[in-house]
């Protein structure tokens, strides 16, 4: 009996001990946490920037990674019409926004890109040769990292398609894209006051025109119930090429279209979406050369020295 | 009429089995069909043997040996760290636990195998990977090193219920003429039990290696998803679960079909440890 009970004793013990360990485990850390995060916009100075820069970037196919590579030169081009993605291996790959910024929030040490409509203040995004990432420069045309989200079609297409593309020109359409964090290219836009059609078209193109392409739909088919439209995701000139050929109404494009496209199909721009470089808060580098930005990616520059 | 009955029930169950069949019947039609000419278009050895995974380059390149390799790092890590504790806390819970205790601590490790993986791997990502960047040391969001730690913690559950359970169906007389024998009770626990329940607990640990090579949302959190060979414990790696997810929501064609066809390695992988698995089971028998 006496040996029984000296037994609970001793684990009670060693459970409250065990407890108490985990406890003081969970308080120096959440300590050690808030001191990197919330202090950290103010408290640059124990940014050390001779560390390694933890380069994060997003996988093959994801469409702002193609257009991260293309802006900053990292895909490179070969004459013979092969390309190649100059990201270094040892980039960190993660596969969605969320996950790139929690991770660039948390390390003092990297850098990341995501799509300008998903940034908030857990991250700072850098200047690009001095300008910063705002809806606005990027609407203006100085914020460099960004892309033309385009329409194009052939003459002026059907009642369907002219009615469709005037709402998504009118300030209901852009509303809906602006809503998405994209940013709106028009400024004046009138209210849609459309004949709202019925008929059939198909959209086709771009994979990253086609997420906002999806809203602009739903939207359209709430106040048009008697149009029937399909989306069909695939990539930028094979939406181009459908369109010139006719078996799709409106091509869905994420580039400007070349001069041989424009003769046969008349484009039209939609939306602007801007690709935000960002790092930790507290990060002291504010600016970032397109350059810079490269070398980073490429692991030419591998520190924050950035020489 | 009992015998009609008896005549439909016998087919409702018949219908029953062949669900499951069929859907395995399915799957390996449609991971085959689709990876098989995939792979021949790649061609075999450039896809299992080749070093650099670049789908969107011209031309491309589709090799998956630094995947098969991560898989395999990852998966002996999370051994290495689960095997130990999950095989001393199944002693604990079979034979030196008080019940007080075990009523708390069953549940618990019953608990630990319900958390849905993505919220592992958000802990992971948050907590382990700032972690081990801060104490130990590497550059990027996760290694081998913090997805094995992971994966170790995922696997315990499996490996401490299925040990547990080994060590209680061995026979008492067994405990009991060790004791008569004159060895104390940690003695008869580790040199006899244990031996005796040998295969009941390397089924554990083969159930536990299925899970952890299987495991995707947890790792792609935690593993930094390098398509790189690995040269350290603090390198980034990709398994061929994460390359499978991380890609397939954009990929078309070809690229398409070659994450089709890493399915299909990592298909014949869990094939072979099912293997295995029924290997070891047989012995027990």
């Amino acid at each position: 009996m006496k040996v029984k009970s000296t037994k609970k004793i001793l684990a009670v013990l060693a459970a409250s001990v065990l407890a108490v360990s985990a406890f003081t485990a969970c308080n120096s850390n959440s300590g050690n946490g808030s001191s990197s995060g919330t202090t950290g916009s103010a408290d640059t100075s124990s940014f050390d920037k001779t560390k390694q820069v933890t380069v994060i970037t997003r996988e093959n196919g994801s469409g702002t990674r193609d257009a991260f590579i293309e802006l900053t030169g990292l895909l490179e081009k070969g004459s013979d019409g092969s390309k190649k993605d100059n990201t270094t291996a040892s980039a960190s790959t993660l596969n969605n926004t969320q996950a790139v910024m929690s991770s660039v929030a948390g390390n003092q040490y990297a850098i990341g890109y995501i799509s300008l409509g998903s940034l908030n203040d857990t991250v700072k995004a850098f200047k690009v040769d001095g300008v910063e990432a705002t809806a606005e420069n990027v609407k203006n045309g100085t914020y460099k990292i960004s892309r033309p989200f385009n329409i194009a079609t052939k003459g002026e297409g059907d009642d369907l398609t002219k009615d469709f593309i005037s709402y998504i020109l009118s300030k209901d359409g852009q509303d809906v894209i602006t809503k998405e964090g994209y940013v709106s290219v028009i400024d004046d836009a009138k209210a849609y006051a459309g004949s709202k059609p019925a008929g059939k078209i198909v959209i086709a193109g771009s994979s990253s025109v086609s997420p906002v392409m999806e809203k602009l739909v739903e939207a359209y088919k709430q106040i048009n119930t008697g149009a029937e439209i399909e989306l069909q995701t695939q990539d930028s000139s094979s939406g181009i090429k459908a369109a010139i050929s006719g078996t799709c109404q409106i091509a869905m494009s994420s580039r400007d279209l070349k001069d041989d496209e424009k003769e046969s199909l008349t484009p039209q721009k939609i939306a602007l979406d801007g690709i935000a470089v960002i790092g930790s808060n507290s990060n002291p580098t504010d600016n970032l050369t397109l350059d810079q930005i490269k070398s980073l990616y490429d692991g030419s520059i591998t520190t924050w020295k950035l020489k | 009429m009992v015998k009609y009955k008896e005549q439909i029930m016998k087919v409702v169950f018949f219908i029953a089995a062949l669900v499951s069949i069929a859907a395995v019947a399915l799957i390996c039609i449609f991971l085959f069909a689709n990876g098989v000419p995939a792979m021949a278009k790649i061609g075999i050895f450039n896809f299992i043997g080749g070093s650099t995974w670049a789908p969107s380059n011209e031309p491309a390149e589709y090799g998956i040996f630094p995947m098969i390799l991560g898989s395999i790092y990852v998966t002996a890590g999370a051994l290495v760290v689960g095997v130990p504790i999950g095989l001393l806390t199944a002693v604990y819970l079979a034979k030196f636990c008080p019940k007080h205790i075990y009523k708390v601590l069953k549940p618990a490790v019953e608990l630990l195998a319900g958390i849905p993986s993505v919220v592992y791997g958000f802990f992971g990502l948050v907590v382990l990977v700032p972690f081990i960047r801060d104490n130990i040391g590497g550059n990027g969001t996760g290694s081998i090193l913090t997805a094995s730690i992971l994966l170790g913690i995922m696997i315990l559950p499996t490996i401490i219920t299925v040990s547990e359970s080994a060590i209680r169906a061995v026979p008492d007389s067994y405990y009991e003429g060790s004791l008569g024998l004159g060895a104390t009770h940690e003695r008869t626990v580790f040199r006899v039990i244990l031996p005796a329940a040998k295969s009941g607990i390397l089924a554990g640990i083969v159930l536990g290696i299925g899970r952890a090579i299987g495991e995707t949302m947890a790792v792609i959190l935690v593993a930094g998803n390098q398509a790189i060979i690995p040269n350290s414990v603090l390198s980034g790696v990709r398994t061929l679960t994460t390359n499978i997810v991380m890609e397939m929501g954009y990929a078309s064609g070809l690229h398409r079909e070659a994450l089709i066809a890493t399915g299909v390695v990592l298909f014949v992988l869990i094939l072979l440890i099912n293997a295995l698995l029924s290997v070891v089971k047989r012995r027990s028998e």
